[in-house]
């Protein structure tokens, strides 16, 4: 279930084909690949630290890889000839030149994408700094900054966006407007890649998730397959019998707070209606039976990493 | 929010074949064109720009007062604007070169253009398009200072022929070089002003105890020669100093901005 994966397909937009790198002695990257398709938005999910930034950093060309190729739009990045005219890139949005202001990096960026700088005022409204546009980027707050970095990404009409941890420092407003103007791009047919290591923001906002830990794709596929592939939610006035019927059916649980019960659904061996028919023949009044949501990912992803975490210590005991 | 815009992100058949065709290369004139944008458009570059302009007034002063002490002559003025030139371009350069990365803007640049070595070239082009612009500001300053020097009853001796104006041309550019050579090197904005100010002194200290240094390393030496169009008898130190403050850390410096990982 967690081994989702599928072979490239020709209108990928991004590609990664066993990215690997190591900084000295430490493998920051390892064997990573993945895929995104026009239309979608895929979420590249890890704790800090996991090798997600250096990943993207390869993808544009700004780290070299040891081994491993990717492509955007078909072409390794560093022959885009112009590239901000196909692939958006924000990469920290803190990287910015303090001295100028808003409009002036735009400006910028207009120039070099070769579209008219008339563009530049509209994006300023767009992302909501049309007042901010000319005071000096320096005294933006961290969310202005990354919607200069995402009008930034913008300017050159691209088909394809890399964000690394957009979300960071915009408050809640800022994020579901972040998370609908991502949609709307992809809608239209863009390739939205983006990283973050807030489960809930991504929860909300891609269609595929590549989940990476220690440097490895430890999971990938779509969201909701990996959602699915978490575990149900059961709720009884009546614990203790429900425990012993989950026992006579053979089915593992784990017990939580108010007279709930959590059962893995084991890549889709237990199913809701497997347990409902279990709740039915032993006359126990089920109150709630539904895959378990919020925790769901977050379950998933905490496992994922923890388990990826212990393997060195496993391999060296 | 509602908004006019189109992302166009869906790609149109007739270029869906040939990734990237529909977008040519970026012109070598737009680069230029945004470096300079960018060497010019901070208050801090403006301030350094307004403070080379009032060092030369300043110094131009020097001759203009001193009329006892100082040569009055053509050749005399057009050095003290050669010296005020020299002490603050090299930091223009040398912060065209190193902001990029002491303000990571290096990030998205390199993503904008990702064949370095053309913005790099572009920087540097941009360096010598305001180096020659001071030294025509600088020319049209003394030539205002002489002027001045006339109108006060003097008469500057008119020693200046076509050479010595070429050489302080050269003069100005290979100061400008030696701050591009060196930003391009040492991409730290306040390393590389503070190795620009320290190593000309430190050489020149010891130029003192060895002529070896002062002849053949102290570039300050080989560059008054070449001003003062003193070629015979210089040209292979003059050559030697050219090679190794700017040649040298300008090519390695082109080689690490090429090879260097961003962070």
């Amino acid at each position: 279930m967690r081994a989702y994966s599928r072979t490239a397909r020709l209108d990928d937009m991004i590609t990664t084909t066993a990215l690997t790198k190591s900084y000295g002695n430490a493998r920051v990257v390892s064997d990573v690949s993945l895929h995104c398709e026009p239309g979608t938005i895929t979420g590249f999910l890890g704790p800090n630290g996991a090798g997600k930034s250096t990943t993207l950093k390869m993808i544009v060309g700004l780290a070299r890889p040891d081994h491993g190729t990717s492509t955007v739009d078909g072409r390794q990045f560093v022959e885009l000839p112009n590239p901000t005219r196909v692939v958006g890139t924000l990469l920290d949005a803190s990287a910015m030149h303090a001295g100028r202001t808003g409009r002036a990096t735009l400006t910028i960026a207009a120039r070099m994408a070769g579209v008219p700088t008339t563009r530049v005022d509209e994006l300023l409204d767009r992302v909501g700094l049309a007042d901010a546009a000319d005071r000096r980027v320096g005294g933006y707050s961290l969310g202005m900054r990354q919607r200069l970095g995402i009008a930034q990404t913008l300017v050159g009409e691209p088909q394809v966006l890399i964000l690394d941890e957009p979300a960071n420092g915009l408050d809640p407003e800022g994020i579901a407007w972040m998370r609908a103007l991502l949609r709307d791009f992809a809608d239209r047919g863009g390739t939205v890649l983006l990283s973050s290591h807030l489960l809930h923001e991504v929860q909300a906002t891609v269609d595929h998730l590549v989940v990476i830990s220690r440097g490895a794709v430890v999971a990938s596929g779509r969201l909701t397959e990996l959602l699915a592939s978490s575990s149900l939610l059961l709720r009884t006035p009546d614990p203790d019998n429900l425990a012993r019927a989950l026992r006579a059916a053979h089915i593992d649980y784990q017990p939580g707070p108010d007279q709930t019960f959590t059962v893995d659904v084991l890549g889709g061996r237990v199913t809701p209606k497997m347990v409902a028919r279990v709740a039915l023949e032993q006359q126990v009044l089920l109150t709630e039976l539904r895959q378990s949501d919020s925790g769901g990912l977050e379950q998933l992803f905490f496992s994922l990493t923890a388990t990826n975490a212990a393997r060195p210590q496993e391999a060296a005991a | 929010m509602t908004s006019t815009l189109t992302n166009r992100p869906v790609r149109t058949t007739t270029t869906a074949d040939i990734p990237g065709a529909a977008f040519p290369g970026i012109p070598f004139t737009r680069l230029v064109r945004v470096e300079w944008g960018k060497a010019t458009d901070t208050r801090a570059a403006r301030w350094l720009l307004i403070a080379v302009a009032a060092s030369t007034f300043g110094l131009m002063l020097v001759p203009l007062l001193s009329p006892s002490s100082v040569e009055q002559s053509y050749t005399s003025y057009l050095g003290f604007a050669a010296v005020a030139l020299s002490i603050l371009l090299p930091v223009v350069s040398i912060l065209t070169l190193t902001s990029e990365w002491s303000q990571r803007t290096a990030l998205a640049t390199f993503t904008q253009e990702p064949r370095r070595m053309r913005v790099i070239t572009a920087k540097i082009t941009v360096s010598l398009m305001l180096g020659a612009g001071a030294a025509v500001f600088g020319g049209l300053v003394t030539a205002a200072a002489l002027g001045v020097a006339a109108a006060s009853g003097r008469t500057p001796d008119a020693n200046l022929h076509a050479g010595l104006l070429v050489a302080f041309l050269l003069y100005v550019v290979l100061n400008v070089m030696t701050g591009v050579a060196l930003g391009a090197l040492v991409h730290n904005s306040a390393a590389a002003i503070v190795a620009s100010f320290v190593l000309p002194i430190g050489f020149g200290l010891l130029g003192r105890a060895s002529h070896l240094v002062a002849d053949w390393l102290d570039y300050s030496t080989a560059f008054n020669w070449l001003l003062n169009g003193e070629w015979s008898g210089h040209t292979s130190q003059i050559l030697v100093s050219v090679i190794l403050w700017v040649a040298i850390p300008l090519a390695a410096g082109l080689l690490r901005t090429v090879r260097r990982e961003i962070n």
